[in-house]
């Protein structure tokens, strides 16, 4: 698969500002996404109390992560599923393909998991030998075209019509069009007895309600609800953030999730799973297996900027708002969490090393917190990371200016020929021509405010 | 670096009846260090700035950029758990405030006496729109400028790019925002665009001169000083 | 095997916990506003249902609207959720039939629960999905649904179904009919 790097942002950057194509498709479904979540979030009078109310319930659950992971396992498991407990990617993927491959698994159906993204799952069923079929539609494009997703809600938002239908006609050879409905159809026809052949049902989960022990998860397409029902094994992988305290919260949440995400009141279906069945004769798979990752999570709870990174519910509203992800969509990031989120997450999941850049590519506008459905303050994470990058892994010219400017601010004959400063700094760094490929430069004034004042 | 907006704030003000004063030991409300994440060095510039200010005996403290009052405001954030300075920034943060908010919220002057013909827009410059919620007043001002046509920009609260160092960092990502800006004003049909922050205006100016554009950027303060004499 | 990791996990969350700065904790209130509710849920789930495209008949003889609508579809293989055929067979299945336990007239949403029939792939595999549901049975927010589902233990599956399967993965343009039924009809017992 072509993964970009995040390490590159800046060149991906450059790449997708040039993809005509891309731009456009992204001006349309930002746009319209945007507008959507407007209208939807405009239609609930107490809207902004959901919001503080979701915050809430969130803090109050990463306050006691611990002891909610553990009400929610103990529940789960006295229903009958198993918890498996993975501390990185690494483990996670072994744990998962340890169990397909006891299960003698040759086929495995998925639905969207944006956790099973992180950690390169597929790969690693690939690799022991099982065929893996994403469900998801978008998913299942990008699966063909063999591209990473570029949005958390609509992996292939990337993608025109017509790319669609090159690539439905080039890979499932169906006849030219560019009728989304048709496509559509195409797609159900073609994964319908990957449904029914499938060993294994691998999903990933929006809510995991500790007081039940219940996994929650919500769809419009009804792919979820045949990965989880069709299939003799379930899997259900999820990020230990995952957790809300009670089943009374799933108000909240159904509320804002939906409308945030794409401008429903709720979307088509919410499946609540709560252990396995209770008879051999019920519908329904014989086992269901929970995987909780950590892979950097609990690290993010050390502090309280950093621990609200832990309350997203991965709705994307904030990639949509952001508009610096409108000109260069998901890919640029390098990483399955783009946009606002994804610049605060990753360097946080994979390391600062790995994607120093992205804490940066950001104007700080502040859109993405207006939109937030659980008033994560994202502009105050970019900061604070910016905070943690820059002193230790700034460019030397860099570290080395903003001491010159600091000296300057702070001493009075300095800042008199802080003009010099000024020219410093245009050396050490090439601000200038930064600037000036696209914008001009005021001229400099012959006299400051300062000595204006003076003369009064 | 732009002198007018300095000269215009003062003279608005007094207009409006208050005395000011302006102390020439000031440097910078230090946003760019705090921005790109050099906090010591801003905790540096910030004490120089909150001790002078400390001195005067002035009511409050005005300032004609949304982004300089919001990183005033940020004080208490940078000096937090320091209990020699944080009561001392929390006091100046809290006596400190953007132009166009202090004569609407403060002064509760809507109609300064101002007057300029032609069509005009404005743009919600962020930290002013976001982080103190500055909206209707600069509006409200500008709507009372006699003979000044004023059109609501589409997507006016749409950033303009700047972003501080975010415009030399990414240049070709901040001029690809700068440009749905540019494409709204052009479809406006204005003669000038007004905002609240200079680094906005110097942004947005930039990119209209470069596309050599007869629209020209004018700060809400240098608007609010025109007259017809 | 895996105790240790759980033991790691659990201690990594506490030793970071604790190595926070302490926050003041705000406890949670849940009390929502009381949003004025409409005097007639049975009308306004109808309108919510077709507000998703979903079809919705209200009536007092339910036996006779589902045959309708099965003649109005000339459909041949009809699966029932009290006697459902096996995983492979529904495949073939035109009409999925099955009740609801309750419903949910803000939203139209049905809300089916696996401890009282076999609704899972009845109202998921075969292109059509009719629904039966008792007036008695609407009731107003999802709020209510919730509370509802919690006078008793929990079942292994509860679904909501709010209208046919849909995706906008394309374009962000509405394709109604997806994995799930393509049409859903809700017939609505008033005798009950």
């Amino acid at each position: 698969m072509n993964h970009l790097s995040s390490e590159t942002f800046k060149e991906n950057a450059k790449a997708a500002l040039a993809d005509v194509q891309l731009r456009g498709a992204l001006k349309n479904a930002t746009s319209l996404f945007g507008e959507r979540r407007k209208q939807a979030a405009s239609s609930l009078p107490n809207w902004e109390d959901l919001r503080s109310q979701a915050r809430a319930i969130k803090d109050e659950v990463l306050l006691h992560l611990d002891r909610y992971l553990e009400e929610f396992v103990g529940n789960a498991e006295s229903r009958g599923a198993k918890v498996h407990w993975a501390r990185d990617a690494a483990e996670a993927n072994s744990i998962i393909c340890g169990l397909a491959t006891e299960r003698a698994a040759r086929i495995v159906v998925k639905s969207k998991s944006m956790t099973t993204e992180e950690t390169h799952l597929n790969e690693a069923l690939e690799a022991a030998g099982m065929q893996v079929v994403e469900t998801d539609l978008g998913e299942y494009i990008i699966q063909l075209a063999h591209e990473p997703p570029s949005h958390i809600i609509a992996p292939a938002i990337h993608k025109t019509r017509q790319q669609i239908g090159e690539l439905f006609t080039a890979e499932l050879g169906m006849p030219p069009t560019d009728d989304v409905d048709q496509m559509t159809s195409t797609a159900r026809m073609k994964l319908r007895d990957r449904f029914a052949a499938a060993d294994v049902g691998i999903s990933g989960v929006n809510f995991a309600i500790a007081e039940t022990g219940t996994i929650v998860i919500v769809e419009n397409e009804g792919n979820i609800r045949l990965t989880t029902s069709l299939p003799r094994m379930h899997i259900a992988m999820m990020g230990i953030e995952k957790v809300i305290p009670r089943f009374s919260d799933l108000d909240v949440f159904l509320k804002l999730l939906p409308r945030s995400g794409t401008g429903q009141r709720l979307t088509t279906y919410q499946s609540f799973i709560t252990g396995i069945k209770r008879t051999p004769e019920d519908e329904g798979p014989d086992e269901l297996h929970i995987v909780l990752l950590d892979n950097g999570r609990s690290r993010m709870l050390a502090h309280p900027v950093t621990r609200q990174s832990l309350a997203c519910i991965r709705c994307g509203a904030c990639l949509n708002a952001c508009p610096v992800y409108q000109q260069v969509g998901g890919h640029a990031y390098g990483s399955v969490y783009p946009g606002p989120i994804g610049a605060v997450i990753t360097p946080q999941l994979m390391g600062i090393a790995k994607a120093a850049q992205l804490p940066y590519a950001s104007s700080l506008c502040g859109a993405c917190r207006e939109v937030c459905p659980v008033k994560i303050d994202i502009p105050q994470l970019l900061l604070h990371l910016r905070g943690e990058i820059s002193p230790r892994k700034g460019s030397a010219a860099e570290r080395l200016a903003f001491k010159i400017w600091a000296r300057v601010m702070t001493s009075p004959s300095l800042y008199k020929l802080s003009s010099v400063a000024g020219r410093i700094l245009q050396r050490v760094m090439p601000i200038s021509r930064a600037w000036t490929n696209g914008r001009d430069l005021r001229p400099i004034e012959s006299k400051s405010f300062h000595e204006l004042w003076s003369n009064e | 670096m732009w002198t007018s907006i300095g000269v215009s704030s003062v003279e608005v003000l007094r207009r409006v009846g208050c005395e000011v004063e302006f102390d020439k030991r000031q440097t910078c409300c230090a946003q760019p260090a705090f921005n790109t994440g050099y906090r010591d060095e801003a905790r540096l510039v910030a004490r120089r700035f909150i001790s002078i200010f400390e001195e005067s005996e002035a009511d409050v403290i005005v300032s004609p950029s949304g982004s300089c009052t919001a990183m005033v405001h940020h004080y208490p954030e940078l000096f937090a758990g320091d209990s020699k300075w944080l009561p001392r920034a929390q006091s100046i943060a809290a006596k400190t405030h953007e132009l166009s908010s202090f004569l609407v919220r403060v002064l509760k002057k809507e109609d300064v006496g101002a007057s300029w013909n032609g069509r005009l827009t404005w743009h919600d410059a962020c930290h002013g729109l976001r982080d103190l919620n500055i909206k209707s007043e600069p509006r409200t001002l500008i709507r009372n400028v006699r003979g000044a046509e004023f059109v609501e920009l589409e997507n006016a609260d749409a950033c303009c790019g700047f972003g501080g160092t975010f415009s030399v960092k990414y240049p070709e990502i901040s001029v690809a925002i700068l440009d749905q800006k540019i494409d709204a004003i052009e479809r406006a049909g204005v003669q000038a665009v007004v905002s609240g922050d200079a680094s906005c205006l110097m942004q947005i100016g930039g990119r209209l001169s470069r596309k050599g554009s007869k629209v020209r950027v004018m700060h809400l303060a240098e608007l609010l000083n025109e007259s017809s004499q | 095997m895996n105790n240790s990791a759980r033991e790691s996990i659990l201690g990594s969350i506490r030793t970071h916990l604790a190595a926070s700065p302490p926050v003041d904790e705000h406890p949670v209130n849940p009390e929502n506003p009381v949003i004025l509710s409409n005097s007639d849920p049975i009308n306004q789930f109808k309108e919510s249902v077709e507000s998703v495209s979903g079809r919705c008949i209200i009536t007092t003889d339910a036996t006779d609207a589902l045959n309708q609508i099965i003649t109005d579809l000339k459909a041949q293989r009809i699966a029932y959720s009290d006697n459902p055929p096996n995983a492979h067979d529904i495949f073939s299945f035109d009409v999925g039939i099955s009740t609801a336990q309750a419903a949910i007239a803000e939203t139209g949403t049905l809300v089916l629960d696996s401890s009282c029939e076999r609704h899972r792939l009845v109202s998921l595999v075969p292109p059509v999905h009719i629904a039966i549901v008792n007036a008695s049975a609407i009731v107003e927010t999802l709020s209510d649904a919730l509370t509802l589902l919690q006078q008793k233990e929990i079942s292994p599956a509860i679904t909501f179904i709010t209208g046919p399967s849909r995706t906008a993965d394309i374009e962000l343009t509405l394709a109604i009919g997806v994995h799930g039924p393509q049409e859903l009809f809700v017939i609505v017992d008033g005798s009950k």
